[in-house]
């Protein structure tokens, strides 16, 4: 019988900017500290599994390890837009889940370049404001559109997830902004790309995380009072859609990522505690919430008036701050998510603790286009 | 050889085609067996990876409003704001472009548009060739 996958060890840098340390080191001193917390070595690691973006071809793995202790292990270097982090992550338990390693490591690392991030290549004259906006913003805004002349969904509403998100995040000493910003700051600060503001765009940041990921026996040699099981472990692709790629579609692949986990993980969104979701910009937060089927469809504005999703509610969403203020480095966001969630579960968020927190899923989304979903569990 | 006196525009965009008499025109791909529709020549189809690939059929202009952003912000250099678009085409092909002529209160889902070819800018290539692209305009509009 195979093996059930636990994270014996978690950690993540603080978000934010790094312009004297290269992307390399951020990772090696992630991957250290996750490696303390699972009290192992670098010379456990049976193989590294390395996610980066914008560092992807440089081989972040071995550069780590030049950092750390070059054991000679296999190196896996991954890039997967924004669900970098979270196949990586995959790619570990897979690893663990053949029986062919006790203990492996996943890291991502990244320094984001500065500015607006996104853009399709040129081909002939720069399409950019000819053939509408390829920007990431202008993007996630038609996205919350739709949702807008579906729903009804208003501006103040998806304004009310930035509220909430830099709200937690004055209790994450690890996010970027840690400011509250009341309704009336957000609408006001300055447009982007309609309905979408700055503030409620996430932050761009350099960033590390780190996981240790091992078998049932390794778990309970290191004992389970720290450990946290990984319930399910899903990545997809997106299926067909007859607007995309012409109109990006966040919902089918998280969709279908989310159905797959819920079915290996044999629970539903009823039984989760917290859920960190892929808020790269306010309106994905809201699109999401229906996609992992924390509400019923066209109920999203609703949730978030609730105050469900924030910290003290039904369904604690983003307590890290999420991507709009903890920061999205791209390549460890979805390492940092799963982070987060182990935090939760073993009782040491601190002031954001989510009270009792038994099960947590984490997601992300990559553009072109890619959903990762974890649903972890306190063993 | 004879120096060509009528220079052929180039696409701006990788949807338009231009004719030998220089006409430009959208053309997308449907699969014979699915009905899906794509913007590109694929091997076999993206919907149901029929290996028939997906012929083509020249897109009419017409379409309705999908999605909108009014964007204020862009790269460096780029002129705002502009109104990005998605855009239902009638027969069946989705396009992201530039809505013009139109009031942003005016914005809603199912706004009747029709494609409109233009110069892209005026935008030439670097032997001077000059380039085809489009835009949206409200439909009853030129």
């Amino acid at each position: 019988m195979m093996s059930d996958v636990y994270i014996a060890g978690a950690d993540m840098i603080a978000f934010g900017r790094y312009p004297d340390r290269a992307y390399f080191q951020l990772g090696a001193e992630a991957a250290l500290m996750a490696l303390d917390d699972a009290g192992l070595s670098i010379k456990d690691m049976g193989a590294v599994y390395a996610s980066s973006v914008f560092n992807a071809q440089s081989m972040l793995g071995q550069k780590m390890l030049k950092e750390i202790g070059q054991t000679g292990v296999p190196c896996i270097n991954v890039s997967n837009a924004c669900a970098s982090g979270a196949t990586a992550v995959r790619e570990a338990f897979v690893a663990i889940k053949s029986g062919l390693y006790d203990a492996v490591i996943a890291v991502g690392a990244e320094q984001n370049p500065r500015g607006m991030l996104g853009g399709a290549p040129p081909f002939g004259p720069p399409p950019e404001g000819l053939f509408g906006s390829e920007s990431m913003p202008a993007v996630f805004a038609e996205a919350g559109m739709v949702h807008a002349a579906r729903y009804g969904t208003t501006v103040e509403q998806f304004a009310q997830v930035a509220v909430k998100n830099h709200h937690h995040a004055t209790m994450n000493p690890k996010a970027y902004y840690r400011r509250e910003t009341p309704l009336e700051e957000v609408l006001a600060s300055e447009i982007i790309a309609e309905p979408l503001t700055k503030l409620m765009c996430s932050a761009n940041v350099d960033g590390a995380a780190a996981v240790v990921l091992v078998s049932e026996r390794k778990a309970r040699e290191l004992g389970m009072g720290r450990a946290v099981r990984i319930r399910a472990s899903v990545l997809a692709s997106d299926p067909y859609e007859p607007r995309n790629p012409e109109m990006f579609d966040p919902n089918s692949v998280t969709r279908l990522a989310a159905a797959q986990a819920y079915e290996m993980a044999g629970l539903g969104p009823d039984a989760l505690d917290l859920v960190e979701l892929h808020d790269c910009f306010a309106t994905a937060e809201l699109l999401h919430y229906e996609n992992l089927g924390l509400c019923g469809d066209g109920e999203a504005g609703r949730l978030i008036d609730s105050g469900a999703t924030a910290l003290g509610g039904a369904i604690p969403v983003n307590v890290s701050g999420g991507l709009l203020s903890k920061g999205h480095p791209i390549g460890a966001t979805g390492v940092a998510n799963i982070v987060e969630i182990v935090e939760h579960l073993r009782g040491q968020a601190g002031a954001r603790q989510v009270d009792g927190a038994r099960i947590g899923l984490a997601h992300v989304l990559g553009f072109g286009a890619a959903a990762g979903v974890h649903i972890l569990e306190k063993a | 050889m004879a120096a060509d006196c009528t220079v052929k525009a180039r696409p701006a965009h990788r949807i338009v085609r231009i004719a030998e008499d220089g006409r430009p025109r959208i053309e997308a791909y449907r699969c014979e067996n699915c009905g899906a529709v794509t913007d590109s020549q694929t091997m076999a189809c993206r919907a149901c990876a029929s290996r028939k690939p997906p012929a083509s059929f020249g897109v009419g202009r017409t379409g309705k409003l999908w999605s909108w952003s009014v964007v204020h912000r862009s790269y460096p250099g780029v002129a705002v704001p502009f109104i990005s678009v998605i855009v239902d085409l009638d027969d069946g092909l989705t396009l992201k472009g530039t809505l013009r002529g139109v009031d942003t209160s005016g914005l809603r889902q199912g706004l009747p548009v029709r494609l409109v070819f233009d110069d892209a800018g005026g935008a030439h290539d670097k032997e001077g060739v000059p380039y085809v692209g489009f835009h949206f305009v409200p439909q009853g509009d030129a």
